[in-house]
């Protein structure tokens, strides 16, 4: 007769600790990678660089994880480390060279054949991406802050102290750079700001 | 019938994003009921960026997708979790360093005598110069090599944090 062993039994009876989500990296991963890429690439503009920034982010998050002190939200701290990362590539000639070489912006007609077909006619399917890409143009056309911020207001729908916690900035400053992302985005789409 | 008019006081630029922000006092709410120009403007923004934030997650999503299906066929993360996996590592290189010289070419053919590849010779001003450039790349590694908790300030936590970061992690 074979005797199979449980790992998670083992676990149970030399009382170790189990494994937390954050001892889990590919959980990590799994729960957060799309929604990091998707805020490192419209804050770079960027997709291959937004890959290697979400990667090198998961893998600082679960090197650090003992010094996560779980008073903000997994994706606060997330936010607060890609952040960092995001900066610190912008700020090296590397960064500024690849950047002027082979911008790869993400290309939102990649998803003409994702959009759902039976909810709405194709003409309203064509004028939502069109008003899509109109908001990822104006996004260009932001400062660093005021686009990271918006990112992370519109898109992560992260609240104000959070956003304050991920970026290191005062809640004042955020409104700021928030209220006037609001109006060159909307200057941009045709509004009257 | 009430009927919108076009309004001469518009929704200054706070109480726009305001607005798209969720926020819908009395006053603003009054005016977008009054005013058609505001009332289109908001719908349109708030709808473009609406369009945005669905589009880009599909698009994100899709991207992360494929991202996994390649690390499906190619080792992902686990390495990391495994010491085993770190020390097999290590040994590979090892017995890769250790057998550079020593390598037997499987193409040889029996009986027939191969050159020996001897190493080029190297002035000692080239050796400095290298050894100079590699200890400097050792030194920019070493100053690359920091943690989120060096790097930007983050202070060490506790099992307890620990424990809540699970907790917001099953209800995210």
């Amino acid at each position: 007769m074979q005797l199979v062993i449980d790992p998670d039994m083992i676990c149970c009876v030399t009382g170790e600790p189990t494994l937390t989500a954050l001892d889990d990296i590919e959980a990590l991963d799994r729960v957060y990678r799309s929604r990091l890429l998707r805020f490192v690439a419209y804050a770079t503009g960027d997709q291959d660089l937004a890959e290697t920034i979400v990667q090198d982010c998961l893998l600082k998050a679960y090197n650090a994880r003992d010094s996560f002190r779980g008073d903000c939200a997994v994706y606060t701290w997330l936010a607060h480390i890609a952040n960092n990362l995001i900066r610190d590539h912008q700020r090296t000639r590397k960064f500024q060279f690849w950047r002027r070489v082979q911008k790869t912006s993400p290309d939102l007609s990649e998803l003409a054949s994702l959009l759902p077909s039976g909810a709405s006619s194709p003409e309203s399917q064509i004028l939502a991406r069109e008003r899509a890409q109109e908001v990822a143009a104006a996004l260009q056309g932001l400062s660093e802050n005021q686009r990271t911020i918006f990112l992370m207001r519109f898109i992560e729908e992260m609240d104000l102290q959070e956003i304050c916690q991920a970026t290191g900035m005062q809640l004042s400053t955020v409104k700021t750079h928030l209220h006037r992302a609001v109006k060159a985005v909307r200057l941009k789409l045709g509004g009257r700001a | 019938m009430e009927s919108r008019r076009e309004s001469q006081v518009h929704l200054t630029d706070e109480q726009f994003a305001e607005l798209l922000l969720g926020a819908e006092p009395a006053a603003v709410r009054e005016h977008l009921a009054a005013c058609a120009q505001c009332s289109a403007e908001a719908e349109q923004v708030g709808g473009a960026i609406g369009s945005f934030e669905r589009e880009s997650r599909l698009w994100a999503e899709r991207r992360a997708a494929t991202a996994i299906e390649v690390g499906e066929r190619q080792p992902g993360w686990a390495w990391l979790q495994r010491p085993q996996g770190w020390m097999a590592a290590a040994v590979v290189v090892i017995a890769m360093a250790a057998g550079v010289g020593v390598t037997v070419h499987s193409e040889r053919q029996p009986g027939v005598a191969q050159p020996v590849a001897t190493a080029p010779e190297v002035s000692a001003a080239t050796l400095k110069a290298d050894n100079e450039l590699l200890a400097a790349i050792h030194g920019e590694l070493r100053a690359e090599d920091s943690t989120p908790a060096s790097v930007y300030g983050l202070a060490a936590g506790s099992r307890g944090g620990r424990a809540k970061a699970q907790k917001r992690i099953s209800n995210e």
